[in-house]
């Protein structure tokens, strides 16, 4: 079984912890003047953009190792229109959807983890 | 895990922000016929909570609405300036009414992503409790 389930799974949970917290302080300024709302990029274009860095293996018995991903740097992201005239870029209703979308990712990322695990214990409770 | 615990305070922040707004709609409220009261007013600022390494938003210093009181014809009342006008204050409480349930709005939604990251922090410990 390839173990890779579980790195990819907690990356994937510790993305959305990472999301939820730029959507927390977006929402925490939603009435503060010339802010504008950030996000970070979805998760499956994290991975297709692949590891930032990665080892180069010369020999078959290196072992390779690199970054799992980008780090999760947030960006500007202004829904159109949600501009208020004191320059602020927050829209509540914009942020709940994102939220509703982090909660599914994590939950998906915890599951996916727990899964993982309980097969591997009945494989090696097999034995 | 430690991304919970920001969440969690920049939520807080928010929270403290809109309360504080909050009272001081309510203060302005309950003065609406106070003679000479001016509206409070308060402002909300970007801030970098340093110890929780968060953006969070805090609330500026309390200011004095300076717009122009409102005055009435009263000679008889004793407040009565030499001209017969009475200052009343400068409170529209239609305003405070609209700007407490926007308050009232920002507090929910902040309260909803707090709850949100307690939610996701406690079925993060439930693995571990398998």
């Amino acid at each position: 079984m390839d173990l890779n389930i579980l790195s990819l799974a907690s990356a994937l949970a510790s993305h959305a912890s990472a999301r939820q917290q730029v959507l927390a302080e977006n929402v925490a300024n939603a009435d503060t003047p010339g802010y504008r709302a950030r996000d970070i990029k979805p998760f499956s274009e994290l991975v297709e953009e692949g590891p930032a860095f990665e080892a180069r293996r010369t020999r078959p018995e290196h072992i390779g190792f690199g970054d799992e991903l980008h780090g999760f740097e947030p960006e500007p992201s202004a829904e159109f229109g949600a501009e208020t005239p004191n320059g602020n870029s927050v829209s509540l209703e914009d942020q709940m959807m994102r939220g509703a979308e982090v909660r599914q990712e994590h939950e998906l990322a915890i599951g996916v983890y727990a899964k993982s695990l309980a097969i591997l214990r009945s494989v090696v409770a097999a034995r | 895990m430690n991304e919970m615990m920001r969440t969690m305070a920049a939520a807080a922040s928010g929270m403290a922000a809109q309360a504080a707004r909050l009272r001081l709609g309510s203060e302005n409220i309950a003065n609406a016929d106070t003679p000479g009261y001016h509206r409070k007013t308060v402002s909300f600022e970007q801030a970098f909570d340093g110890a929780h390494d968060v953006r969070s938003v805090v609330t500026g210093p309390v200011q004095l609405d300076q717009s122009e009181l409102a005055r009435t014809l009263d000679p008889t009342n004793p407040l009565a300036g030499k001209d017969g006008y009475v200052e009343g204050s400068n409170v529209d409480v239609l305003v405070e009414i609209a700007d407490a349930r926007e308050a009232n709005r920002s507090y929910e939604a902040n309260l909803k992503m707090f709850d949100q990251a307690r939610q996701m922090a406690s079925s993060l410990l439930d693995l571990i409790r398998r």
